[in-house]
C-alpha cells in the first residue's frame, strides 16, 4: 500500500509548480469574493415560493403592513410619565426625523410614512363637545403645558386601539412604530435614530430603546459579518500559538495555516463566484472549515515530527507519513464531507447552500493537504528541519511530554479496566438520552444578542411597558360557498316574503314577486338576474309615490344584502366572534394585545354614542356596523382600516402583539388558536392562517428540526457504509461509529439538562459533531489494524497506539478545542454557541476515541482481529 | 342669476372678441373670486347624483353612489348642502348635512340610520376624508378663499396659474398649492398640492366640463395620490340648477325624512 508515496510524487518532484498552482487559483477565486452580495435576512431560510412565505408577502401587501423598527421613549422621573411637554416635544422631533427617512443611495428603503405610527400621525375620534364628535390627530403639535400633555394622554388611553400600542398603560412610555419598505433598511433607521438621540437633551429623565424583529435581524447580520472578521482571526492566531508549542518549527506549521486560508478563500470565492448571497449560515462557513482544513495537516505533522528524526530525511518521512494516513485521511474527509452533504436534504436553502459548500471545502482541504503539504515540505532545507522530532532515548525512557506520560497511562488504564470504561459509558449514554428527552426546542434572533446588548435590552424594557414588540398576523377568510342561481332566486323569494306586514305600500310585494319570476330564464346567469331585477325594480321606484318609493327602497335593499352577502366582516355575529377569540388570546400570557376591526367598530360606535363606555360594543345590524365603519373613514387616515379589514370586507387581520418572540412561545399561541376555532367554530366557515415575522421564525425553525434531524440520520448511514467498506468489516464500521454517536448523545443530552434552547446553531452543529467525531475513529482504528498486523497482538499494539497515533489526536483534541475559545468572547450568542460546542465536540470526541475504542477493543479482540488475522497470515 | 349667465355670455364674446389683443389680466382677487363662484356657486341651488369610485393603490374599487343638494343663500357666501347616500346599500339613507359658513367654522350633522342617530361631527378641521375617499371635505365645499393668500405665477394662453398658500400652515397639510383656472370659464381644471418638503403628493383634476343650463360644470373628477398611489374618480350625472329647493330641507329634522329631491 503505496497510494499515498505514490500521489505525492509529483509534489516532492514539482513543489513550486504545485505551490504556484494553488496560488492562481486561490487568487482567481479570491478575487470573485469581491461582487459578494449580503443576506441577513432569517426569512430566506424559507425559499421564496414557500407557501407560508408567499401567503406572507401577499397579507403584507393586502393589508398594506410593513416590518416594523420599534422606538420606545420612556420616562419614569417624571410624575406624569412620558406626558409632559419635554419629552412630547422629544417625540415630535423623533417623529419629524422618521418622517420620509430613506436610504440617499436608495430611494425603495425608506420610511413608509403613511404608516407610521406616532401620536402625530394617528387620528384619534372624540368627544367635541355638544354632543360633536371630531376625528383628530392624537397630536399634531408638542403640547406647551402640562394641561396640554395630560388632554394627549386621555385622548389615547381612552382609545383601545392605542392603549398599550402607541402608549403603555402605565403612561410612562409611549411607542413610534416605524415601517419600512426593506428589512435590511433596518440597522440603518436604528443607527441613524440613536444618531439623532445623541443630539436630544436627555437631563429630563427621558430614555430611548430601539427595537423590534427587523432591527435584531438586520443588526445581527451587520455585527456579524463585523465579527466574522474578529473571531476567525483569532481561532487561526490561536491554532497556529498551538500549534507552536507542539511542534516548535514555526517553518512548519504554517502550512496547514495555509491551507486553512487557502480552502477558506476558495470555498467563500466558489460561493459567490457561483451566484449565492452571503447568508447567515454561509458565514459560518470559515469557522467550520478551519477546524477541519487543519485536522489532516496536523495528522501529517505530528507523523511527521516524529518520524523525522528517525531518517532525517524530509523526502522518505513525508512519503512515510503519507502512507500511513492516506487512507484514513481520505476516509474522514469523504465522511465529514457526506456527514455536511447531507444538509442539502433539508428543506432550507441557506442550509443547503452551506451544506453543499463547506462539504467542498472539507474535500479541497484533503487535496491541498496531499499535493501542498509535500510541496511545502520539499521546499524547506534539510537544515531549517534539523533538530525537530521526539528523540528516541527519551522515548523509551518513558519520559517525554506531559500528553506523552498520560497517553501512556492511558493506554494501559484502557486496556486493564475495559469493562468499567465501557459501563461507565453505558451510564453516562442512559443519562444523555434521559437529557435529550428534556430538549427544548426554541429560538428568536432578539436572543441573539446577549443580555446586555442594547437591542436586548430595549426589548426587556418595551416589553414591560407594551403590548409587546413582536408581532404576528392572524388572518381569518370568509370560506362561505358561493350560492347557485337557484339557490339566489330562492334566497330573494324568501326575503321579499320576510318584507309582507313590514311595508308601508304591500302591494309592493307581489309586483316584486311577479318581476322576478319574469325575468327567471333557464340560461340566465345570476349577475345578469341582478342586474335586470334591480334595472326592473328601480324602474318601478322612479315612478313610485313617497310610501310606495320607501317600500321598493326596502325591496332593493335586499339585492344589496344580496351583493354584500360575501362581506362577513360587517356581520355582528362574526365581529363578535373576533372580540372572543381576541379576549382568548390574552389568556395565553404571551399575546400583550391584539387589534382588530371589531375594536375599531366598538370605539366609533361608543363615541357616537357621546363616549359612554357601554356603547363599547358591536352594534347589532351589518348596516349598522357599515355606518360605524363609513363613519370611521371620515378621518384624516381612512386608510387605516384596510390593515386591519379588506375592503370586500371578506378578510380579517387580527393584529396580534406579543412579549416574547420566542418560536415556543408563538407555537404555543398557534395552537391555543386551533384549540379555540375547534371548541367554539366560528358562525360562519371561517379559515384562519398565520403571518408576520414571529410566525414565520416558527415554521423555518420546524423545517430545520425535522430536516437536520432527517439529513443526520441519513448520514449516519452513509457514514457507516463507509466505514465498513473502509474496514472491509461491519463489525469494525459499527464500533468506528460508537465515539461519534457517544459524543453526539452526550452534548445534546446536555443540551437538554442544562436548558439551553435547541435553535438554530445547534442544530447546524449536528452535523460538525459528526464529521470531527469519525474523524478520530477513523485515524484510530485504522492505525490500530496496522499497528495490529505488525505487532500480532492487541497487547503490544496498543502501547504503540498511544505512542505517535495518540499524539496525533491528543494534539487536534488540544488544537481545536483550545483554538475557538476567542469565540467564548463574541458578543453575538450563536458565536458563543459554536465556540462551547466546537471545544466540546473535540474533547467529547477525543475522549470517546481514546476511552471507548481501545476498551472495546480490548473486550471484542479475540473477534476483531480473528478475521484481521486470517486475511493477514 | 340670470345676470350671472348672462355676464358669463358677455365676457365669453369679449374673449373672443379681443383673443389677438393681448388681454389685460384681472386681479389674483379677482380671479380668486370668479373662480370661487364658477365652481361652488353655480345658480342659486342645484342637485347632482354622484358616482364616485375610490381605487386604492393595489387597484382594489370601491363604489359609493349619493344625491347631493345644494342651496346658496348668498353668492358667495353662506351655502348648505345635504348629501342622501344610495350605495353601498348597507348605508342608503345615510345623510350628511353641512351649513358652509364663511366666517366661522362649519356646521355638519351625520344622520346613521341604522342606529336611528343624529350627530353632530365637529369641522374644525375640513381636510379628513369624505366617506373614506381621495376627496376632503374641503374639496367637496370649497375651501374659504381667505384661508390662502393668492399670487399669480402664469398666465398661459388657457390658463390662470394661481399659487395658494395658507395663511395658517400648522391646520393643513400641505405647504401650498397650484391651481390652473381655465380663463374663458374661470373653472379650476387641476390643482397640485405640494408638501412641507417640496413633494407633489396630491392632484385635483376636472377630467370633464359641460355646459349644463349655460353654467360650466364639472362632470367628472378626479383626485389622485401622488405619494402612495391610489384615487378617487366622481362622476356627475342628472345635473339641474335653479330647481327652487326649500331652505327648510337643509335642517337637521330633515335627514330622518330625506326630501323626495334628495332621492
Amino acid at each position: 500500500m503505496h497510494t499515498g508515496s505514490r500521489l505525492i510524487q509529483v509534489s516532492i518532484k514539482h513543489p513550486k509548480l504545485i505551490t504556484l498552482l494553488m496560488i492562481v487559483v486561490t487568487i482567481i477565486l479570491g478575487f470573485m469574493t469581491i461582487k459578494v452580495e449580503v443576506d441577513t435576512d432569517p426569512e430566506n431560510m424559507l425559499s421564496e415560493d414557500e407557501a407560508v412565505r408567499v401567503f406572507h408577502n401577499r397579507m403584507k401587501k393586502e393589508f398594506d403592513l410593513n416590518d416594523v423598527v420599534v422606538l420606545g421613549i420612556v420616562n419614569e422621573e417624571h410624575p406624569e410619565g412620558v406626558f409632559n411637554p419635554v419629552t412630547l416635544k422629544h417625540v415630535q422631533e423623533l417623529t419629524e426625523f422618521v418622517w420620509g427617512l430613506s436610504d440617499p443611495d436608495d430611494p425603495d428603503r425608506r420610511v413608509v410614512t403613511r404608516n407610521l405610527i406616532a401620536p402625530g400621525n394617528v387620528d384619534t375620534i372624540e368627544q367635541a363637545g355638544l354632543g360633536q364628535v371630531r376625528f383628530e390627530w392624537l397630536m399634531k403639535e408638542a403640547p406647551e403645558t402640562q394641561e396640554g400633555a395630560i388632554k394627549i394622554r386621555n385622548s389615547a388611553m381612552d382609545n383601545p386601539l392605542l392603549k398599550g400600542t402607541l402608549v403603555s398603560e402605565d403612561g410612562k412610555a409611549i411607542g413610534i412604530y416605524i415601517p419600512i419598505t426593506a428589512k435590511d433598511f433596518a440597522y440603518d433607521v436604528r443607527k441613524r435614530l440613536i444618531e439623532k438621540i445623541e443630539t436630544l437633551d436627555k437631563s429630563n429623565g427621558d430614555h430611548f430603546y430601539c427595537t423590534g424583529l427587523p432591527v435584531a435581524e438586520d443588526t445581527f447580520g451587520v455585527e456579524m459579518f463585523v465579527q466574522m472578521a474578529v473571531s476567525a482571526p483569532l481561532a487561526m492566531l490561536a491554532i497556529f500559538v498551538l500549534m507552536l508549542i507542539f511542534f516548535k518549527k514555526v517553518k512548519l506549521i504554517i502550512s496547514p495555516m495555509i491551507i486553512a486560508i487557502v480552502s477558506v478563500i476558495c470555498t467563500m470565492g466558489l460561493l459567490i463566484g457561483t451566484g449565492n448571497t452571503l447568508h447567515i449560515m454561509s458565514s459560518m462557513i470559515p469557522i467550520f472549515l478551519m477546524p477541519i482544513a487543519v485536522v489532516d495537516s496536523i495528522h501529517i505533522l505530528s507523523e511527521f515530527y516524529d518520524a523525522y528524526k528517525e531518517n532525517h530525511n524530509r523526502k522518505q518521512t513525508i512519503e512515510h507519513a503519507m502512507d500511513e494516513l492516506f487512507r484514513p485521511m481520505l476516509f474522514t474527509s469523504l465522511t465529514s464531507s457526506a456527514g455536511f452533504a447531507s444538509l442539502a436534504l433539508t428543506p432550507i436553502p441557506p442550509v443547503q447552500v452551506f451544506g453543499v459548500f463547506v462539504a467542498f471545502g472539507i474535500m479541497l482541504a484533503w487535496l491541498l493537504t496531499i499535493f501542498f503539504i509535500p510541496a511545502y515540505v520539499m521546499m524547506l532545507s534539510e537544515k531549517g528541519l534539523a533538530g525537530m522530532g521526539v528523540p528516541k532515548q527519551i522515548k523509551k525512557d518513558g519520559r517525554g511530554s506531559m500528553i506523552s506520560r498520560f497517553l501512556r497511562y492511558l493506554s494501559g488504564f484502557t486496556y486493564r479496566h475495559a469493562k468499567l470504561i465501557i459501563s461507565l459509558t453505558f451510564i453516562t449514554l442512559l443519562i444523555a438520552v434521559y437529557g435529550i428527552t428534556q430538549i427544548r426546542i426554541n429560538d428568536n434572533p432578539v436572543k441573539w444578542f446577549k443580555k446586555n446588548h442594547p437591542i436586548r435590552e430595549a426589548d426587556t424594557v418595551l416589553n414591560r411597558h407594551f403590548g409587546g414588540t413582536y408581532e404576528a398576523y392572524l388572518i381569518l377568510e370568509s370560506s362561505e360557498q358561493e350560492m347557485t342561481t337557484d339557490m339566489t332566486v330562492k334566497w330573494i323569494k324568501d326575503e321579499i316574503h320576510e318584507l309582507s306586514g313590514t311595508l308601508s305600500s304591500p302591494l309592493v310585494i307581489p309586483e316584486a314577486l311577479e318581476s322576478l319570476n319574469r325575468l327567471i330564464k333557464d340560461d340566465i346567469s345570476m349577475d345578469q338576474l341582478i342586474d335586470s331585477l334591480m334595472e326592473t325594480w328601480e324602474g318601478k321606484q322612479d315612478l313610485a309615490d313617497n310610501d310606495e318609493y320607501d317600500a321598493w327602497s326596502e325591496v332593493l335593499d335586499i339585492l344589496g344584502r344580496l351583493e354584500n352577502r360575501g362581506q362577513v366582516f360587517k356581520r355582528p355575529d362574526v365581529l363578535y366572534y373576533v372580540d372572543t377569540l381576541q379576549d382568548h388570546l390574552l389568556t395565553s400570557g404571551v399575546v400583550g394585545k391584539s387589534n382588530s376591526i371589531t375594536n375599531v367598530v366598538k370605539k366609533v360606535h361608543q363615541e357616537l354614542f357621546e363616549g359612554n363606555p357601554d356603547y363599547y360594543r358591536v352594534p347589532d345590524s351589518v348596516p349598522a356596523v357599515a355606518q360605524c365603519l363609513i363613519s370611521y373613514q371620515n378621518s384624516h387616515k381612512p386608510n387605516d382600516l384596510f390593515h386591519l379589514v379588506t375592503p370586500d370586507y371578506q378578510k380579517a387581520n387580527i393584529w396580534i402583539q406579543m412579549k416574547t418572540g420566542d418560536n415556543k412561545d408563538m407555537e404555543a399561541v398557534v395552537r391555543s388558536v386551533n384549540e379555540f376555532m375547534v371548541s367554539n367554530p366560528p358562525p360562519v366557515a371561517l379559515s384562519h392562517k398565520w403571518a408576520g415575522l414571529t410566525y414565520l421564525n416558527i415554521v423555518w425553525q420546524d423545517k430545520m428540526v425535522t430536516g437536520m434531524l432527517k439529513s443526520f440520520l441519513g448520514s449516519f448511514v452513509v457514514v457507516l457504509v463507509l466505514m465498513t467498506f473502509l474496514f472491509q468489516s461491519p463489525s469494525w464500521g459499527l464500533i468506528a461509529m460508537v465515539p461519534l454517536s457517544v459524543t453526539i448523545a452526550l452534548i445534546y443530552g446536555i443540551i437538554g439538562m442544562v436548558g439551553k434552547d435547541y435553535d438554530m446553531p445547534v442544530a447546524v452543529l449536528s452535523s460538525l459533531t459528526l464529521g470531527m467525531a469519525i474523524d478520530f475513529a477513523i485515524h484510530f482504528l485504522e492505525r490500530s489494524r496496522m499497528v495490529f498486523s505488525k505487532t500480532g497482538t492487541w497487547e503490544a499494539a496498543i502501547k504503540e497506539m498511544f505512542e505517535e497515533p495518540g499524539r496525533a489526536i491528543a494534539r487536534n483534541v488540544i488544537v481545536i478545542a483550545v483554538g475557538f475559545t476567542p469565540l467564548l468572547a463574541a458578543p453575538l450568542v450563536p458565536y458563543i454557541t459554536v465556540g462551547v460546542f466546537l471545544a466540546s465536540i473535540m474533547a467529547l470526541s477525543g475522549i470517546g476515541t481514546l476511552l471507548i475504542l481501545p476498551s472495546l477493543i480490548t473486550i471484542l479482540q479475540s473477534m476483531l482481529f480473528r478475521k484481521l488475522k486470517g486475511v493477514k497470515t | 342669476m340670470k345676470i350671472m349667465k348672462i355676464l358669463l355670455i358677455v365676457a365669453g364674446f369679449f374673449v373672443l372678441g379681443l383673443s389677438v389683443h393681448a388681454q389685460e389680466t384681472p386681479s389674483v382677487d379677482e380671479i380668486i373670486d370668479r373662480t370661487n363662484k364658477a365652481a361652488y356657486y353655480a345658480g342659486d341651488d342645484g342637485r347632482s347624483k354622484v358616482m364616485m369610485t375610490i381605487t386604492d393603490a393595489q387597484g382594489r374599487a370601491r363604489e359609493r353612489e349619493f344625491n347631493i343638494l345644494r342651496h346658496d343663500v348668498s353668492d358667495g357666501g353662506e351655502q348648505f348642502f345635504y348629501v342622501y347616500f344610495q350605495k353601498p346599500s348597507d348605508v342608503r339613507k345615510m345623510a350628511f348635512l353641512v351649513h358652509k359658513h364663511i366666517d366661522r367654522d362649519d356646521d355638519r350633522w351625520l344622520y346613521l340610520p341604522a342606529l336611528d342617530l343624529v350627530k353632530r361631527i365637529a369641522a374644525s378641521d375640513k381636510r379628513t376624508s369624505f366617506v373614506g375617499s381621495h376627496f376632503f371635505y374641503e374639496d367637496v365645499s370649497g375651501r374659504g378663499v381667505a384661508e390662502d393668500s393668492h399670487e399669480i405665477v402664469e398666465v398661459t394662453d388657457e390658463y390662470f396659474v394661481i399659487k395658494n398658500i395658507p395663511k395658517n400652515p400648522g391646520n393643513v397639510e400641505f405647504a401650498s398649492y397650484t391651481v390652473w383656472i381655465d380663463k374663458n370659464t374661470y373653472m379650476p381644471m387641476k390643482a397640485e398640492y405640494v408638501d412641507k418638503s417640496g413633494n407633489k403628493y396630491r392632484e385635483v383634476e376636472a377630467l370633464e366640463v359641460m355646459e349644463i343650463q349655460g353654467f360650466p360644470t364639472v362632470t367628472k373628477s378626479r383626485v389622485r395620490d401622488l405619494a402612495e398611489g391610489g384615487e378617487t374618480v366622481s362622476k356627475f350625472m342628472d345635473i339641474e340648477y335653479n330647481i327652487g329647493l326649500d331652505e327648510n330641507i337643509f335642517t337637521e329634522r330633515y335627514l330622518r325624512r330625506p326630501p323626495r329631491e334628495a332621492r
